[in-house]
């Protein structure tokens, strides 16, 4: 039992408003191992991560690293220690430089007060050399890939002494060959000693990459296995805890007679850089879901800004029941039947300090049924929030409720019944049950089927595979900025060849690609 | 037109340059390091009028007018603070704070005007000192060159010390790394463990006393004695000046510089039988046009990005 550095025991961990997102979780990690902690989104690895860190307080269970019970009031008590952690959200200053970013806050003085730089410089060089990172310790952050930022914030954490490293989701945003490079370097870790925390949803990078492996979910931890003693298969089962397909295919009707509701054409966006989309071509018919596949920041986000009207592009053209819609207002977006379920609900979903009953009207509030001459008809709205409160079955107590005091499940609840309410032509629902409990997420899906049986179009977007390989008709896949493969039907394509489309390792002929145009 | 000409194109212009600028470059330096740390000083207008009358006060007192720019730091450094403490502690937004101080100024000021000289105009009955005005040997003997550069007040040299000083504090020093830091992503730099908040209360109270040294130098060197609202948006103009070098230094500098060269043409022309009003309007014509001038860069800068 020596070798354990980090022990997790029984950490519970209750939000003020009574959610639960960690129940009695136990983990041990080892000196010297990659230890691998999986979940869907929501499952808690990350606040029980947090915790470790010292960035949240745990409500019950306590932490002993190397043999010490502690008690973290802050992250700096975790870093001394020698805890480090890599944020997905990096915390760098893009105009500083690595060498500076990397000794930002003990920086090496001459003459008590003065930075040394040119020490400071060597140290950085000294350190990356150490750990074979190749970089150039005077360039500035804002120059460097996503990658190569990374690579900085691990050098951080290695300059505070950390031995235990903490990296939250880290290939999320890597493309394939800065995630080998990565593998490469944690492994480098391992044998030098270091403990490698790795938090992922991805399960083949986590099996390929770990010794030990924690499954986490409902906010719970469902064990500790040897990579090497459990399959993929196995993982998905205990991560999901039901058969991975569930499936829709039953209860999606057939439909006839349907028309291209949403025709994308040419699109391009560029910014002085590079091409953020490019050639961007394909429809949504009535009565279907395409779903969109790939990793995050492939282009989804701005692709669906543009048809959402939240950003401008630079050329092609966007046309919403054959009436162009590329360079209107997004309220006339709205009248001409779009709905949009956005990606970040607390952001651009809701407004988190006004009642579930205006946040309801909030995409429509003008429309006669609402809104009189002068005064809004407050009984109508009540009556309109009520019955979607019951009819999404959102927990609340009042349609009055601030809508920032419900747990993520039920504030998305709200958004979907808003988008709903306006009977849309087509609805595009950008990850719409991230973070969300699973009960929550079944019923949005059945929603969104209902829709489509309906003969709505809906434009699907989302990182989880299996939402997207369950719910969608057709798929697109997004790599760099382009579609770089289309398939007719989600049974024409494995969990696995998908994968390679999205790590852009694969590409379909040009003439493929533009299969996904069909009017 | 030859008796412009005249009038700009002589050592004595280049005095006045120097003259005007004093204050503004104090202003600018003020706002700019307030400002580098993260929480803006708007309050910059405000600290200077009570530097400008305390500076007087004081020295009444102590009958010393260095004890008297003491007062007057004093009196920066606890406006500063006041606002430092509403913002960090207590988390009040720091526009809020810098507004109710200026306010607070402007009547304040008056109030102990009349209070003390029973005028609401000038303290000029009052036997305060001024600070005195030095004469570089050998340069004061150089011809043109010595008659711009010496013969100034002691703050205006002490200013021209100030801003190397802070330069080397902002570029060279630990302290200056982790205001930079404080001030372009707070969470960054917490995350790394610099105590943001002890980096702002250090940075603003280095604000209040920049700022104080502009307003005794108004009252104490400039003029000497203290009017009502003497400041004439000084302290704006040096936001202003702060603004446009968005965290370069250096521009910060040339701007102040800019504005001061409009404020002694102001200055020089008032000699001739142009009308004062129009001419006073100058400065501060400059200020909107160099803004307007700076929004459409940024603006463009912007676009081509996001295009």
């Amino acid at each position: 039992m020596d070798d354990i550095i980090l022990s997790l025991q029984e950490i519970t961990k209750v939000y003020d408003n009574g959610v639960f997102a960690n129940r009695k979780v136990s983990i041990d990690f080892k000196k010297g191992e990659i230890h691998s902690v999986v979940g869907e989104n929501g499952a808690g690895k990350s606040t029980i991560m947090k915790i470790a860190f010292g960035m949240e307080k745990q409500s019950e269970g306590q932490i002993v690293y190397k043999g010490k019970p502690v008690q973290f009031e802050n992250s700096m008590e975790a870093i001394k220690l020698g805890i480090g952690m890599v944020h997905q959200h990096f915390m760098l200053i893009p105009s500083f430089t690595v060498a500076q970013s990397i000794v930002l806050g003990n920086e090496p003085v001459k003459n008590k007060f003065f930075v040394d730089y040119n020490q400071a410089t060597k140290k950085a060089t000294e350190l990356a050399k150490k750990y074979n990172f190749e970089i150039d310790v005077k360039a500035k952050i804002e120059t460097l890939s996503v990658g190569a930022k990374q690579k900085v914030e691990i050098l951080k954490t290695l300059y505070q002494d950390a031995e235990v490293i903490i990296l939250d989701e880290p290939t999320a945003v890597l493309t394939p060959q800065e995630t080998d490079a990565l593998f490469i370097e944690l492994k480098k870790f391992r044998e030098l000693g270091h403990t490698v925390i790795f938090i992922s949803h991805k399960l083949n990078e986590v099996k390929q990459i770990s010794d030990r492996i924690t499954i986490m979910k409902n906010g719970e931890s469902c064990g500790t296995y040897n990579a090497c003693d459990i399959s993929i298969e196995k993982m998905t089962e205990l991560i999901v805890g039901r058969e991975l397909s569930t499936s829709f295919e039953d209860i999606k009707k057939k439909l006839d007679n349907t028309k291209a509701v949403l025709a994308v054409e040419n699109l391009e966006i560029k910014t002085t850089k590079k091409h953020t989309l490019n050639n961007i071509n394909f429809t949504v018919k009535s009565g279907e879901i395409l779903g969109i596949a790939g990793v995050q920041g492939n282009g989804q986000s701005e692709l669906i800004q543009a048809i959402a009207g939240m950003r401008s592009f630079t050329s092609g053209s966007i046309h919403l029941n054959d009436v162009d819609i590329s360079t209107i207002p997004i309220k006339q977006r709205r009248q001409k039947g779009l709905a949009y379920i956005p990606e970040d609900r607390m952001q651009d979903g809701i407004a988190a300090n006004a009642s579930i009953s205006d946040n309801i009207i909030s995409t429509y509030y003008d429309s006669p049924e609402i809104s009189g001459k002068v005064f809004m008809k407050n009984k109508s709205i009540r009556t309109i929030a009520d019955n979607l409160i019951s009819k999404f079955s959102v927990k609340t107590t009042s349609a009055k409720t601030k809508i920032g005091s419900l747990s993520g499940g039920n504030i998305q609840k709200v958004v979907v019944a808003r988008e709903y309410q306006t009977d849309p032509q087509l609805l595009i629902a950008e990850q719409p049950t991230r973070g969300i409990d699973i009960g929550s997420a079944n019923f949005i899906h059945n929603q969104l089927i209902d829709l489509r049986n309906e003969g709505r179009a809906i434009l699907l977007v989302s990182a989880d595979l299996t939402e997207v390989m369950d719910l969608s008709d057709k798929l697109i896949v997004m790599y760099d900025g382009e579609i770089v493969a289309y398939f007719e039907s989600t049974n024409d394509v494995t969990d696995k060849d998908l994968g390679l489309y999205m790590l852009g390792v694969k590409k379909q002929s040009e003439e493929e690609i533009r299969r996904a145009y069909r009017v | 037109m030859e008796q412009y000409k005249d009038l700009i194109f002589s050592a004595s212009f280049f005095f006045v340059i120097i003259r005007v600028c004093v204050p503004l470059m104090f202003a600018s330096m003020s706002a700019y390091t307030a400002n580098l740390s993260g929480l803006p000083n708007i309050a910059v207008e405000g600290i200077m009028l009570i530097a400008a009358i305390m500076g007087v006060l004081g020295s009444v007192w102590t009958h010393s007018a260095w004890l008297g720019l003491l007062v007057a730091i004093a009196s920066g450094i606890l406006m500063a603070l006041i606002l430092a403490f509403s913002a960090i502690k207590l988390k009040t937004t720091p526009i809020m704070g810098g507004i109710a101080l200026n306010v607070f100024a402007s009547s304040f000021t008056v109030f102990l005007l009349f209070v003390i000289t029973g005028s609401k105009g000038t303290t000029a009955s009052l036997p305060s000192k001024v600070l005195p005005t030095i004469h570089i040997p050998i340069i004061k003997d150089i011809p043109i060159l010595g008659e711009i550069i010496s013969g100034h007040n002691v703050l205006a040299y002490i200013c021209m010390i100030t801003a190397v000083l802070v330069y080397i504090l902002v570029y060279k020093t630990k302290f200056g790394l982790h205001m930079r830091a404080s001030g372009l992503d707070e969470n960054a730099a917490r995350s790394v463990g610099i105590n943001v908040n002890r980096v702002r209360f250090t940075s603003l109270i280095l604000s209040g006393i920049l700022a104080a040294m502009g307003g005794a130098y108004l009252s104490m060197g400039y003029l000497s004695f203290f009017t009502a609202n003497m400041t004439a948006s000084r302290g704006w103009i040096g936001i202003a000046a702060e603004a446009m070098g968005r965290g370069n230094f250096i521009t910060v500098l040339l701007t102040t510089l800019v504005f001061g060269v409009f404020d002694a043409i102001t200055n020089v022309l008032s000699l001739t039988n142009l009308p004062s009003e129009l001419l006073q309007t100058i400065p501060y014509l400059a200020v909107f046009f160099a803004i307007i001038a700076y929004s459409i860069k940024e603006y463009n800068k912007k676009k081509r990005n996001n295009a």
